[in-house]
């Protein structure tokens, strides 16, 4: 089973059981809510694969071109042209693009090694996956704790620690941060390594099902490449969840602030509750609603937007994969990617609006 | 939101997932099952297990390069890291001694004969080579593998064989086991250089079939060279091992040799500083490798490489298609500013197309312009009716980054050495690469723009013959005619050039060559259609506990000389 496909399926059918649980113990609106988005979506996939189709041959610019450089003549860049079908009439493409798309087998890449691009995604998506999960895990623990602390310290100094730090953090480059991080954990400590995925030895033993090295690494209980990875996680991880908790810190403030201001928190507080309980127990919860809509804006972000923090890692994953093929001009795999994307939006989206459901119940559809 | 809830929707997630988990094959998928010599690489790894103790394995060399492979097939590959992995698992009838350009018996007995008119070369293979997985190499099969390259060739994407093989070779065949007799098309000087290239390498027949390119063939993947590839992941990293069948005189030094790639240039440099690779090689920018120097533990190997940058003007363009306004560009040029404001002097200025070091090599644009020479500048351009206040107007084209980060600033430098004339004024223009590259090329659309080459082969002819010949990539001084080699020149002293480069293409004897190509560049100079620039330097960055071979020229830059060459099998590694 390709790594893709597994993967999928250990990520869809969880989330498939998740929406079935809610579809069935939900009310009869966020059903009718949940089978209107699912309708929904496919046409907007339709949409935005159709715009990205026509963006990019509207673009100035060609894969063949591009890829051959100034040793490809014109009569190779018209064979090669020919190979690929891009000499094809647009509608042919674009038949052939739809058709693609419906059996989910996206054709092979324009450039490079002219590879399946399933192939490719194969090798890609896991990466990013294994960068943001830990990273937006690192980035929630200290924008929920952080902004929660500086909430109930409102206008003390711990407040202030935390106010500067959101601003400061969240304004840093994030390549910069990455380099001094590499520069010190790696370079002058020799700490921490500073590229890749893991360790280029223990790679080799490393047998993959999911290329996620981290799971596959605990499955097959090869210990030294499990230890190789985490390793490999803390600065990449760190870096980004550092720049993202920032947003989370001021955003969880906020709302906890607010939250603390109704009146059944007065009611509570009048009742003799104690302060601790009243925030981590009562406001908390209220409060999250918008920072679960912030968490699934950032996936979404993060799973095409990591590019500077897989670049600065040399982190294999899709952000820099996307930026690679854009510029190379590889319609397939740009075309490919996004339409992937788009659906991996639409079921985020999908589930933060079941998950609105299930934190507070007053929300209704 | 009831806790009952999520304590359910938790366990249906872990247990789905640890479910599917254990469900997975056991049977490698992205990677193949690791060989007897990873696994002990990785044990010894292992019990020291620290960040960076990868490098400080005595078995295995890790190399870390900011190049992709694109293609393993030898009758597609066209890039220059492609070429270095397709050299390292299989070898030729001839090759380059290592670290020189010189040509020297690979597979072939001797260094083959060749008919008096100059068509026919004949090679003897020698006795008991075998590809990595046993398959004895005759020359029948190696003439079926090279007929590949003429046939299958042309139709893979990266197309080697329409610019290496095709135009050059006739006929391919094995008159006997032993015997391979290749017929040309024309006589070319360069054959046997054509032949120490990557795509004229045995290529195994049970991996690289006759009637399919095989870009990225599924690992193992053997040759007749000293490794082959036991696991690749294209994005992340080649392992390579030592041939068991090898029986050349390059064998192997170390157990293991580990390709890392690498996506950012700056991060490449920190891995071999900290140590975390031992080698680091291509495409480190000079500020990186002044960031390098002097650090403990890290050697600079500088190779002087053939990879040259130069303007690329349209003669057929107005206002470049007056030889006044071209030569009073040349005449502007500084390339000593170029190279120490923005390079540090670490790149050598450029006199003509073919660099210093290669058969032939003059200063013939120094010897014309003696740039930067204003008054002379000054001089062509009022020639034409140009003045201070009619100046010529050019737009001049770069790629802000395919050539490196520092492009727009040595573009700067030459739109304030052109506007010091008074009379030229120049507007500068990125343009993206996929955009770029056809527009110049094609010689439509742009007055002037920037141009990078590197040599397929250590010749001259590739530095000349491929900016004369139909269309010049761009330059136009001939026009490209269908059916044409040359195409149709435009002008008589263009004409003059054609018929000196097709002479010296055939000449067979070098001392008459090198007489030829002094003349072609003095007519090249004349002519303009390029106007070099400078030649950069490689370096490979090197662990201090790493060595190549002393039996060998350059070992200070690990046997990489002028022919660009990595043999890894010549590096060696000390506790």
């Amino acid at each position: 089973m390709p790594p893709i496909t597994l993967l999928a399926l250990i990520i869809g059918i969880p989330s498939i059981l998740l929406l079935a649980y809610v579809f069935i113990r939900g009310s009869t609106g966020l059903r009718r809510y949940i089978l209107t988005r699912i309708v929904l979506t496919l046409p907007m996939v339709f949409i935005l694969g159709t715009l990205v189709f026509f963006i990019l041959r509207v673009l100035p610019g060609d894969p063949v071109s591009s890829a051959l450089g100034p040793k490809g003549t014109p009569e190779m860049i018209a064979s090669v042209r020919t190979q690929l079908g891009l000499n094809d009439p647009l509608i042919v493409q674009y038949g052939r693009f739809l058709w693609q798309m419906v059996t989910l087998k996206f054709g092979n890449s324009l450039v490079g090694g002219h590879r399946p691009i399933i192939a490719e995604m194969s090798e890609r998506f896991p990466a990013t996956l294994e960068l943001i999960i830990p990273a937006s895990v690192l980035a929630l623990i200290i924008g929920i704790f952080g902004g929660t602390l500086a909430a109930s310290k409102r206008k003390k100094v711990t407040d202030y620690i935390f106010r500067i730090y959101a601003v400061v953090i969240y304004s840093l480059p994030i390549f910069w941060l990455g380099l001094i991080l590499q520069l010190f954990f790696g370079v002058k400590l020799g700490w921490l390594p500073i590229s890749g995925r893991i360790d280029p030895i223990i790679g080799t033993t490393l047998v993959t099902h999911t290329n996620i090295y981290f799971i596959d690494s605990l499955i097959t209980g090869n210990w030294p490449a499990f230890l190789s990875v985490l390793q490999h996680l803390v600065l990449p991880t760190i870096t980004l969840g550092l720049i993202q908790s920032g947003l989370f810190v001021r955003i969880t403030r906020a709302n906890v602030i607010e939250t603390m201001q109704m009146d059944y928190i007065a009611a509570a507080r009048a009742r003799g509750i104690r302060e601790k309980v009243l925030i981590y127990g009562h406001a908390l919860k209220n409060a999250m609603i918008p920072v679960i809509t912030l968490i699934g804006l950032q996936v979404a972000i993060l799973l095409a937007g990591a590019v500077l923090t897989e670049s600065v890692f040399s982190w294999p994953g899709m952000g820099s994969y996307l930026v690679e093929r854009i510029s190379a001009r590889d319609y397939n795999a740009v075309q490919s990617v996004i339409t992937v994307f788009a659906m991996l939006v639409a079921l985020i989206s999908l589930a933060v609006d079941v998950i609105y459901s299930l934190v507070d119940p007053r929300v209704r559809y | 939101m009831k806790s009952k809830s999520i304590v359910v929707i938790v366990t249906v997630f872990v247990l789905a997932s640890m479910m599917l988990s254990a469900c997975a094959s056991a049977t490698p998928v992205a990677t193949e099952a690791p060989t007897a010599a990873a696994t002990t690489a990785a044990a010894t790894v292992a019990a020291t297990a620290a960040p960076t103790t990868a490098a400080s394995n005595p078995d295995t060399i890790i190399i870390g390069t900011t190049d992709k492979i694109a293609s393993l097939d030898p009758a597609d590959a066209y890039a220059v890291h492609d070429w270095e992995v397709i050299k390292n698992i299989s070898n030729g009838l001839l090759a380059w001694k290592p670290g020189t350009t010189d040509i020297e018996a690979d597979l072939a007995t001797d260094l083959g004969t060749v008919s008096a008119d100059g068509l026919t070369y004949t090679f003897t293979l020698k006795d008991g080579i075998k590809f990595g997985d046993g398959t004895p190499l005759t020359a029948t099969i190696y003439a079926a593998q090279l007929n590949r390259l003429l046939t299958i060739g042309p139709k893979c994407p990266n197309d080697v064989a329409d610019s290496l093989a095709v135009p050059f070779v006739k006929s391919i065949t094995a008159p006997d086991d032993k015997t391979i007799v290749f017929v040309l098309t024309t006589p070319i000087a360069y054959f046997r250089n054509l032949l120490a290239t990557a795509p004229f390498v045995a290529a195994d027949p049970n991996i690289f079939k006759a009637d399919a390119c095989t870009l990225f063939p599924t690992a193992p993947i053997y040759g007749t060279g000293p490794w082959f590839v036991s696991q690749f992941n294209a994005d992340e990293q080649m392992v390579l091992e030592p041939n068991p069948n090898y029986t050349g005189k390059y064998k192997p030094q170390v157990k293991q040799i580990i390709i890392r790639f690498y996506s950012d240039a700056n991060t490449l440099a920190l891995a071999v500083q900290s140590g975390e690779i031992d080698i680091a090689w291509r495409m480190l920018s000079t500020d990186q490798i002044t960031q390098l120097t002097g650090v403990k533990g890290v050697k600079i190997g500088t190779i002087s490489g053939g990879s040259i940058r130069f303007l690329t003007i349209n003669r057929t363009m107005k206002p470049t298609d007056d030889p006044n306004v071209v030569k009073a560009i040349a005449s502007s040029i500084d390339r000593n500013e170029i190279a120490d404001t923005v390079f540090g002097g670490k790149v050598t200025p450029l006199f003509s197309m073919v660099p210093p070091g290669f058969l032939g090599a003059t200063d013939a644009f120094d010897k014309m312009y003696a740039s930067p020479d204003l008054a002379a500048a000054k001089k062509f351009l009022e020639a034409s009716g140009y003045s201070a206040t009619k100046p010529v107007k050019l737009t001049i084209y770069y790629p802000p980054e395919h050539y490196g980060a520092t492009t727009a600033a040595w573009m700067q430098i030459i739109k304030k050495q052109l506007e010091a004339t008074g009379e030229i004024q120049v507007t500068l223009q990125a343009q993206e690469w996929s955009t770029y590259i056809p527009a110049l090329t094609g010689g439509k659309s742009y007055n002037v723009g920037v141009m990078g080459w590197f040599f397929d082969y250590p010749d001259p002819s590739n530095y000349l013959d491929p900016f004369i010949y139909n269309g010049g990539m761009g330059n136009n001084i001939t026009a490209a005619v269908k059916g044409s080699t040359t195409g149709k020149p435009i002008n008589d002293t263009a004409k003059q050039l054609v018929a000196l480069l097709q002479k010296a293409d055939i000449e067979q004897d070098n001392t008459k060559r090198v007489d030829e190509y002094a003349k072609a560049q003095d007519l090249y100079a004349d002519l303009a259609g390029n106007i070099p620039l400078f030649f950069e330097a490689e370096h490979v960055v090197y662990r201090d506990n790493i060595s190549g071979s002393a039996s060998y020229a350059t070992p200070d830059t690990l046997n990489i000389g002028s022919n660009i060459v990595f043999n890894y099998s010549l590096l060696s590694k000390s506790k």
